[in-house]
């Protein structure tokens, strides 16, 4: 620092948490990722400059968010590929996206150790930008770097990307937070020294920020000034005229102006270039100029008279479309052009921008380009706009801004339908019903969906009206209509097939596909392995990914649990692989209800509770994880049944859609019994029942039905509108309705069928049943009606932990030995199982002690030797 | 964090036994769930023929965080039931002989 703060004042704890971080990732294995947070002006990157300078010998990579309007995407990472240079820069040149930069930054990582990496202002940073930084901390325990990423804690809300990101990073044992706060009143009093100042009345108006105490000293003047803005302007009033010019160039390139660039803003007022650095106000990284700090950019800009801000930004572009290295910046100069106020520039430049941020998957970015092409597209004719408005509304859609892509899109329709284009009215119709669906307004889906048909018949067959016939197909689907899923979706099959669109034939087999599973239809495995195959084949993620949960959330919800697992599992680690996280929780969902169903409780409790857990989890996912937690505590009387049952309900009735609501019914319909609400059962499953019985779903509606005969309501039914085991049981043939349940491994439900019989064999076993699960409540209600029918030696059951197997093995300690016998290390199974590793720890200390064996080997072996048959 | 006693009836055949579940118990709900377990305390209670249990009472983020707890330091759980108001009227005695 040239003025100021020549020493860092009461940063010793910062430091030293920085230096930890450092000394764990040079002794490895595995780096760790330091967020160093604190509001403007606190000396978050002098911190970072004096902490580097002490770790000498490590290479240091840097980079720094900017302040643009629209930022660059993977600025930082720009910059950091320009220090790095090799592979990693021609990788960011190319434009890749951000897993593959990441890719090529962990190489790069593991090649030099140990590496500090910077990352500054993240409160700034690009969608693609963050995104980079999430890939690169899970990847960071096999990587020897120290990650640092600054932000102003003060400016990211509560809906600030930065914020999602930061509960991703959350709970990782590689991520500390340093915060850098207020300098005290002795330490604003040291930096004042010598200087005729209150010191007090300084403590108090720059509320210990050193940025502004070193402002307002360097100002000189009497008063303490009361802002920080004040401060800066005083100080730089203190220049002269030439100098004072200079700032105006440097305030209006943010976030530094290399030098040729300043020598066609500034001209012969780059001679005072040396008198703005002395001062103190300016200062040179490598060929750039900048400020001190943003702060003081911020109040020189603002400060600038509106005639001179756009003719700096007019030459800023004139100088920046032909810059010495040649290669155009669209992301800046579409900045400058706005801030000029160049219409024609801007739709040069502010698309193509768009283009790129979209490219390297900074969406929000890219819609932002999009928006502000669109604010200088009046004059345009209406398709070229409408093209504009598609763009905008496709990267709203992406980055889960939907309202945004409704309006543009409707939009984009208007100008299509003022322009006689009949065929992009129709396939912007198509858009609208999947937009509309998306915002929960399947009326509105519904209606598009229909007028996108009508138009596209009308005109030659294309691609447009197969994806319009595909569109309605997938909308029948989600509602539970079998035919009509069908009826539409061969339509669009047939018409993708003759046109070779193999993506549209993709999307369609996976709609009809999953219409024949529900109704059990073998066909439609096939169909959705099709499915499966040619997105894979052809890299199309999004629909390997739902060609993946078709074909493991279908079965388990007509309980076909086995094929339903291995699917899950490949879709989980495909999802995972590739980063696709929403379609990952939601088959985590799915797999934990399958545990449930199959009695495997703690482990179905870990997966509903990793889905709960994840910030932004869509409804779907939720309902499913809240579900199984409600129907957990319910059975094993624990308190705060109703807490997820009630917000499961809420938004399972917001869907509106039988899925969802027919897994709330059943779980509360069970709490009520449970809870001895007998009487509250017939309006938990009103709504349900009725929506099954109208998409003829024999599971559901027999589920139904059972529910409201248990707690005696006698009801009609007919025979073809239920499905077994739930229709044996509506005839009273408890004991063969378990047998079914049992058959398919649902313990729970086959204790629960009998536990409604009359004989009091089929009671007892009932009760047996549940108390082998640790269903505690469940077992009292058997056990209160055993008592009533004036049986009396009605015992509590054994004990869950000593009834399992000889040993005393709990269920998830049996399959943690069952994996150590296969050879396997803890980090592997706690992968497996979904586990952290600590837990993992202790399951094998357990399964040790109880075992009475000393290493992993011996567990093994005596497992064995007792007839523990794990898995 | 909510606060909840949990029953452990007839746990342990020995207090011996009981102590060394307490070292696992301190030991998982400080290492390894700092945020989601905070024992508070425990009453044992004389069960018969040398055996005990225990009244225990847990601030936790969910049932879910005492069942894992249990799992992880092998302690067993009849019933937990949710706290819903604290009444103290005198602190608790001195007990007589230290566990």
């Amino acid at each position: 620092m040239t003025v100021g703060v020549t020493e860092l004042l009461e940063r010793s704890v910062e430091l030293e948490s920085l230096s930890s971080g450092f000394a764990a990732a040079e002794a490895g294995p595995g780096g760790r990722l330091v967020l160093l947070a604190g509001e403007a002006g606190m000396g978050k990157t002098a911190l970072l400059r004096e902490f580097c300078q002490e770790a000498g010998r490590a290479r240091v990579l840097w980079g720094a968010c900017d302040a643009l309007h629209t930022p660059r995407p993977l600025g930082p990472l720009l910059d950091i590929a320009a220090d790095a240079g090799g592979q990693l820069g021609a990788v960011v040149d190319e434009g890749a996206s951000p897993s593959e930069v990441v890719a090529a930054l962990t190489s790069d990582l593991r090649r030099h150790q140990p590496t500090i990496l910077v990352i500054e202002d993240l409160h700034w940073a690009d969608e693609a930008t963050l995104d980079a930084i999430r890939l690169l901390a899970r990847r960071l325990d096999s990587l020897p770097a120290l990650v640092v990423v600054t932000y102003r804690e003060d400016e990211i809300d509560r809906t600030h990307p930065v914020r999602l990101l930061l509960g991703h990073l959350a709970g990782s044992r590689v991520v500390a937070r340093v915060s850098v706060p207020a300098l005290s009143l002795d330490a604003v009093a040291a930096l004042a020294a010598g200087k005729d100042v209150d010191v007090e009345l300084l403590h108090q108006r720059t509320g210990g920020n050193p940025f502004f105490v070193t402002e307002a000293l360097a100002s000189d003047g009497a008063p303490v000034p009361e802002t920080v803005r004040d401060a800066v302007l005083a100080r730089a009033a203190r220049l002269d005229d030439p100098a004072r010019a200079l700032l105006d160039a440097v305030a209006v390139v943010p976030p530094r102006a290399e030098l040729w660039l300043l020598e066609a803003l500034a001209g012969e007022e780059l001679q005072a270039l040396e008198r703005c650095l002395s001062s103190g106000m300016l200062n040179v990284d490598g060929q750039a100029i900048g400020f001190r700090h943003e702060i003081a950019r911020v109040a020189i800009e603002s400060a600038l008279p509106l005639d001179r801000s756009v003719a700096l930004h007019r030459a800023a572009l004139v100088a920046l479309e032909s810059p010495p290295s040649g290669q155009r910046d669209p992301a800046r100069l579409a900045h400058h052009a706005e801030m000029a106020g160049d219409a024609a520039a801007v739709l040069a430049y502010a698309p193509v921008a768009g283009k790129w941020a979209a490219r390297v998957g900074a969406h929000s970015q890219a819609a932002a380009q999009f928006a502000r092409a669109l604010r200088f597209a009046d004059g345009l004719p209406p398709e070229e706009r409408a093209e504009l408005l598609e763009h905008r509304s496709y990267e709203c859609y992406l980055t889960d801004s939907i309202l945004d892509a409704v309006e543009a899109r409707r939009s984009a329709l208007d100008e299509y339908r003022a322009a006689g284009n009949a065929l992009r009215e129709g396939d912007a119709h198509r858009w609208l019903s999947r937009l509309s669906w998306f915002a929960g307004d399947n009326e509105t889906a519904e209606r598009e969906a229909n007028e996108a048909i009508a138009l596209l018949e009308a005109l030659p067959e294309g691609r447009e009206l197969a994806m319009a016939y595909s569109n309605m197909s997938q909308l029948r689907m989600l509602s539970a209509d079998g035919a009509a899923t069908t009826e539409w979706g061969m339509r669009a099959l047939t018409l993708a097939e003759r046109l070779g669109e193999t993506e549209i034939l993709a999307h369609s087999l996976n709609n009809v596909g999953t219409a024949e599973l529900v109704r059990g239809d073998p066909e439609g495995v096939a169909k959705l392995k099709r499915s499966l195959e040619l997105s894979l084949a052809n890299g199309w993620e999004e629909h390997v990914a739902r060609a993946y949960t078709n074909l493991g959330s279908t079965p388990v919800q007509i309980r076909s649990y086995t094929e339903a697992e291995i699917h899950l599992d490949a879709g989980i680690a495909y999802c995972r692989e590739h980063d696709l996280d929403s379609w990952l929780l939601y088959m985590v969902g799915w797999k934990a209800r399958a545990a449930l169903d199959l009695g495997r409780w703690d482990e179905a409790i870990d997966h509903a509770l990793t889905v709960m857990r994840a910030p932004d989890v869509a409804a779907p996912s939720k309902i499913t994880a809240l579900v199984v937690v409600g129907h957990l505590r319910a059975r094993r009387g624990d308190p705060g049944v109703w807490e997820p049952l009630d917000e499961a309900l809420e938004l399972a009735e917001f869907t509106g859609e039988i899925q969802r609501l027919a897994p709330v019914a059943a779980a509360r319909a069970e709490a009520r019994w449970l809870a001895g609400e007998d009487d509250r059962v017939p309006a938990e499953t009103e709504r349900a029942l009725a929506l099954a019985l109208e998409v003829d779903h024999g599971g559901w509606a027999g589920e139904m039905y059972v529910w409201r005969r248990r707690v005696g309501l006698e009801e009609k039914f007919a025979e073809s509108d239920v499905s077994d085991p739930f229709r044996l049981e509506l005839h009273g043939e408890h004991e063969a309705a378990a047998e079914a349940w049992r058959a398919i491994g649902c313990t729970f439900e086959a204790a629960l069928a009998l536990a409604f019989a009359s004989d009091e064999a089929a009671l007892r076993r009932g009760l047996a049943g549940f108390q082998g699960l640790g269903a505690r409540t469940a077992a009292d209600r058997v056990s209160r009606t055993l008592r009533e029918r004036g049986v009396r030696d009605v015992r509590q059951g054994p004990r869950r932990s000593t009834q399992e197997n000889p040993a005393g093995l709990t269920a998830r300690q049996l399959e943690v030995l069952g994996l150590v016998a296969e050879g396997l290390r803890n980090a592997e199974i706690a992968n497996q199982l979904f586990l952290s590793e600590k837990t993992v720890d202790h399951h094998v200390s357990a399964i040790l002690r109880k075992l009475g064996a000393r290493t992993r080997g011996e567990a093994a072996s005596k497992a064995a030797t007792l007839g523990i048959t794990a898995r | 964090m909510n606060l909840y006693a949990i029953l452990r009836r007839q746990g342990w055949s020995s207090g011996a036994e009981l102590e060394a579940a307490a070292k696992r118990s301190t030991q998982v709900a400080d290492d390894d769930m700092p945020d989601d377990i905070r024992w508070i305390r425990s009453y044992v209670l004389e069960e018969g023929g040398g055996s005990v249990g225990t009244v225990c009472i847990y601030e936790a983020s969910s049932p879910e965080a005492i069942r894992k707890h249990a799992s992880l330091a092998d302690l067993p759980v009849d019933e937990i039931i949710a706290i819903a108001d604290t009444v103290i009227v005198r602190p608790d005695p001195e007990p007589a002989v230290a566990e």
